[in-house]
């Protein structure tokens, strides 16, 4: 009962371990139009990536590379917009942070809040491989059987029954 | 059990860790304090944005914010395409009673936008058209409609994403407002 419980508490902490460091399964729709997209592809090999990386915020779970939205559609063009610019990456991704928050970032910033998401899955896994050691160094030690009271007695009537039956034999 | 054994009390105290989580979130989202879908908007503290604008009654001229300086002032993301708008119309007429609107038309037509104005009536002491949202982005406006509640300095003080309802101003708005005062 108790092992079973751990075992629950260990599974869980692999799977949520393995979650975050596994890439997520993406999907390979995108609702980005031709006329969209820049002449220049590595230009436009940036906006995607970028795009990629920022939330929906209409929809939320989709990124503006994946979704239909006339947000995602403005957020794109903006993207874009500020890389023709000449604007790095990181300029434009703290930008659009400065106007809607860590929110429009679909990977949550290391930051102080984010700090008990960000490392709890180590500790659910520590905490499982502590619970493994623990229970297997336990499961070397064979526990001695403890005799009852009424395998002593059965003993002690076996005995007498030896005593009395060989008796008339003993000189 | 003979023996004490603290592996024991794990299971119990991981459930007892997560159903404190639990209840602390229901208890804020019960109470109202803590609302799940309003995003919190990062420019609250911040100076509004300042850009520039033409005014949907002048196209020549500009919306400039700076000429309302010290009183309180509601800026309001609306269009004449977005339904919660015509629902809070009644409120905001109500609300420019009180406090100065300012109607900024998000990716709306001018000429929809006037008739929009004429039907559910024009609370607004300026209009300006935001044709291409680029000033709805500078402001993190994420949906129409969206207010904010700017101090007589020029500060962002409230967001409201949404339509503006008897409970969010009487709760929210005018305890803001009061605090300005």
């Amino acid at each position: 009962m108790i092992r079973s419980c751990l075992y629950i508490l260990l599974i869980s902490g692999f799977v949520i371990g393995a979650g975050t460091l596994m890439p997520p399964l993406v999907g390979t729709a995108t609702a980005i139009t031709a006329e969209e997209m820049l002449a220049d592809p590595l230009l436009e090999t940036r906006a995607r990536n970028l795009s990629q990386k920022l939330r929906c915020l209409v929809c939320q779970n989709q990124s503006i590379d994946d979704s239909d939205a006339d947000l995602a559609k403005d957020l794109r063009r903006e993207v874009r917009t500020q890389l023709v610019q000449g604007k790095t990456d990181e300029a434009i991704l703290s930008d659009l942070r400065a106007k809607y928050g860590d929110f429009v970032l679909l990977a949550p910033p290391m930051a102080k809040n984010t700090m008990a998401l960000w490392l709890a899955p180590i500790g659910f896994l520590l905490l499982g491989i502590g619970i493994t050691l623990g229970i297997r160094r336990r499961a070397t030690v064979p526990a001695p059987s403890p005799i009852s009271h009424a395998d002593r007695a059965q003993i002690e009537a076996l005995k007498q029954n030896h005593k009395t039956a060989s008796k008339p034999d003993q000189p | 059990m003979s023996r004490f054994r603290p592996t024991f009390f794990i299971p119990l105290i991981a459930f007892l860790g997560l159903a404190i989580i639990g209840g602390l979130a229901l208890q804020g989202t019960l109470s109202g304090s803590r609302n799940p879908n309003q995003l919190p908007s990062v420019l609250i503290g911040k100076p509004a944005p300042d850009v520039p604008l033409p005014l949907l009654q002048d196209s020549q001229a500009e919306l400039a914010l700076d000429a309302y300086r010290g009183q309180p002032l509601l800026v309001n993301f609306f269009a004449s395409w977005c339904a919660p708008c015509r629902a809070e119309a009644p409120a905001l007429e109500h609300l420019s009673n009180q406090i100065s609107i300012i109607g900024i038309a998000y990716k709306d037509r001018p000429q929809d936008t006037q008739k929009f104005l004429q039907q559910y009536g024009n609370p607004f002491v300026a209009i300006g058209r935001d044709d291409d949202g680029r000033a709805g982005m500078a402001w993190g406006v994420y949906g129409v409609p969206e207010t904010y509640l700017i101090d007589p300095s020029g500060q962002i003080k409230w967001r409201h994403a949404g339509p503006l309802t008897r409970d969010v101003i009487t709760s929210q708005l005018m305890q803001k407002l009061a605090e300005m005062q």
